[in-house]
């Protein structure tokens, strides 16, 4: 009876093993989703834009968010979760992680009119240049390679406008952005990065 | 080590020089500029390759912004009011907020010593005539020599920059330029008041197909040329409200329809193609034969490689042996042409399957029209088991985000000059 249970318990603890390395070798089902479900979300996140009442600012602000859809913004703009990032509820809230080797780790800013943690006390000017040339309105300038602004530097003037009237539509999110931790092991140049961001916190507005 | 470091440090931080007492403009320079400009002013820092137009080459004193005769140097002023002003529409921001007077002019310095020329040369501003007002009649005028000197045969009849050789344009570097749309003054890099028109004529753009002017046409004839072209401003989307924006939208898509490829390519830099679907070196600067040909090499933890594929027209290689169908069934649901499946990321096809029609057509008419260039990249490779697991045991269960890991060299087939950029 004993010899049996041993064995009971071997085999029980075996199969959970298994079990356990077979389920994580089976989530997420990328390849199980079709297509549709993965783009569904990207295209629908966002307010509702039909509530705005000036058929103008409507217009631009729908195309901003066409602009913001293609430019995969949201993509890193969002606080990522296992599933992806979670455009549900962080929609352009920023907190993503983003390393290059040798270029560091930088953590995404918070892009929602939040006025204390986000872009809310931005002014266009300034979101204009950082989206030209990385250049935040307290100077530092956002390294190329993880926010790919020369990439993005072509958009037309007038595209850059429309999507600042579309993130000024978007719900702000109060999500403060930590400074990254400079002693992470992928940051290539921890000196050079605590005398960039030896103010308190990037994201919040300067005084001008 | 030490030295990289310290290149990288000028990249990644850019302080404010606050606390100086005496400004030191090599340090500045590296701080400031060194990231599109370059370490040494050629014009190839790290984000160079990405941008257009093209960061300028200093070392070859060819400036287009100057109150100096064609051919000739800048001031010391015109270098001062670039820096200063920014050149509007391209990644040259205006750097008023940023720097002091002294700074720039410290900057100023510091750019000289790159071309040899300032050394031998003086610049003189030249003495212009004044200024012509705006009336009806200098207008005609205007329109009149517009005509004259065939401005349209780049800047097109309608002076929306796309004259019949628009597309042929080359600046002294072989790089292709484009001819300013002159109804959007907004975007003047030189600054869009009548005498700045009026100087870029008088001066030509030194390095790009302008040439000055003067000898074709009298000074009074481009005045009122410059009068001409400041009439031509529209409205600027910012102005605009209700009814007008929509229509301007359509007529937007409407233009866009007669030229796909530029709207292509338009199309293809607001996604950011380039970024991913070209290789960098290991000072980061782009490999520009290789822009669009692939080749940049991804680990993402923890489903495997990829390396970006190579867009160009090339038959055996890239784009050429697709089908249109393919090549939009790939963009918009990351599903090849055999079949297989790409997971929703790096290439972000989730987003894209949300392009309207016309622009995904533009970009597949912009992609068939890149010149081949032969890159066969490699397949995809899944990571080993144990990889793996331990990859999703740490996303899934400790909660860690999924590092994405990119890799500087060129992972396909095509050889490639082991020389960085800024050392060429």
């Amino acid at each position: 009876m004993k010899r049996f249970l041993k064995w009971f318990g071997i085999s029980a603890l075996a199969l959970g093993v298994i079990a356990f390395f077979a389920f994580l070798y089976f989530i997420p089902p990328f390849m199980l989703m079709k297509p549709s479900e993965f783009s569904g979300p990207a295209g629908k996140a966002g307010p509702d834009l039909s509530k705005i009442s000036d058929p103008g600012e409507r217009a631009m602000a729908e195309r901003g968010h066409y602009l913001v859809t293609l430019g995969s913004c949201a993509d890193c703009h969002a606080t990522p979760t296992a599933q992806g990032p979670d455009i549900d509820h962080m929609y352009l809230a920023g907190g993503m992680k983003t390393s290059r080797k040798g270029f560091g780790t930088y953590i995404t800013m918070n892009l929602t009119p939040d006025k204390a943690t986000g872009v809310g006390n931005w002014s266009d000017e300034d979101l204009m240049r950082v989206w030209r040339n990385g250049i935040a309105p307290d100077g530092h300038q956002v390294p190329g390679h993880l926010m790919p602004w020369p990439a993005f530097s072509h958009w037309s003037d007038e595209d850059v406008h429309a999507v600042i009237v579309y993130l000024r539509h978007t719900t702000p999110i109060a999500h403060a952005i930590q400074k990254p931790d400079p002693s992470e092991p992928s940051m290539g140049t921890p000196a050079a990065f605590e005398e960039d961001f030896a103010g308190a916190d990037y994201a919040a507005p300067r005084p001008k | 080590m030490i030295k990289r470091l310290a290149a990288v440090a000028a990249f990644v931080a850019v302080p404010l020089l606050t606390h100086a007492q005496t400004i030191d403009g090599p340090a500045l320079y590296q701080q400031r500029c060194a990231a599109c400009h370059g370490k040494a002013g050629r014009g190839d820092g790290p984000f160079a390759g990405l941008l257009d137009p093209r960061p300028r080459d200093l070392t070859s004193g060819r400036y287009k912004f100057r109150s100096t005769d064609t051919g000739s140097l800048p001031t010391d002023d015109d270098l001062a009011a670039s820096i200063t002003n920014g050149l509007h529409g391209t990644a040259m921001p205006s750097w008023k907020r940023f720097l002091s007077p002294e700074q720039v002019s410290a900057l100023v310095s510091q750019v000289k010593t790159f071309s040899p020329r300032f050394g031998s040369e003086q610049p003189k501003a030249i003495a212009i005539s004044a200024e012509l007002p705006s009336s009806p009649q200098s207008v005609d005028a205007g329109r009149a020599v517009y005509e004259k000197l065939k401005c349209g045969a780049c800047h097109g009849t309608d002076a929306r920059g796309a004259g019949a050789i628009a597309r042929e344009l080359k600046d002294d570097w072989g790089r292709a330029t484009v001819a300013t749309n002159l109804s959007e003054p907004w975007a003047f890099r030189g600054g869009s008041t009548v005498r700045d028109i009026f100087l870029r004529f008088r001066t030509g753009m030194n390095g790009t197909p302008m040439p000055s002017f003067l000898g074709a046409a009298t000074e009074p004839e481009l005045w009122q040329l410059a009068v001409y072209i400041k009439s031509l401003g529209r409205k600027p989307l910012w102005e605009m409200a209700g009814q007008e924006v929509s229509s301007f939208y359509a007529e937007q898509a409407k233009s866009a329809q007669s030229d796909p490829v530029r709207h292509g390519e338009y199309i293809a830099q607001i996604t950011g193609c380039a970024f991913c679907h070209s290789p960098f070196r290991e000072d980061s600067t782009m490999i520009d034969e290789l822009k669009y040909a692939g080749g940049q090499r991804f680990d993402v933890v923890p489903f495997g490689t990829f390396v970006s594929y190579n867009l160009t027209s090339d038959k055996q290689t890239g784009l050429g042996g697709w089908t249109d169908d393919q090549i939009k069934t790939f963009v918009t649901s990351g599903v090849r042409r055999d079949g297989s499946r790409m997971i929703p990321f790096p290439m972000p096809w989730p987003n894209f399957a949300n392009m309207k029609p016309q622009d995904l057509d533009a970009l597949v008419a912009f992609l068939r029209s890149l010149p081949p260039v032969a890159n066969r990249i490699p397949l995809p490779q899944s990571p080993n088991i144990v990889s793996y697991l331990t990859g999703k045991f740490s996303m899934l269960i400790l909660h860690k985000d999924p590092p994405l890991w990119t890799y500087p060299g060129n992972a396909g087939a095509a050889a490639v000059a082991a020389s960085s950029g800024s050392s060429r």
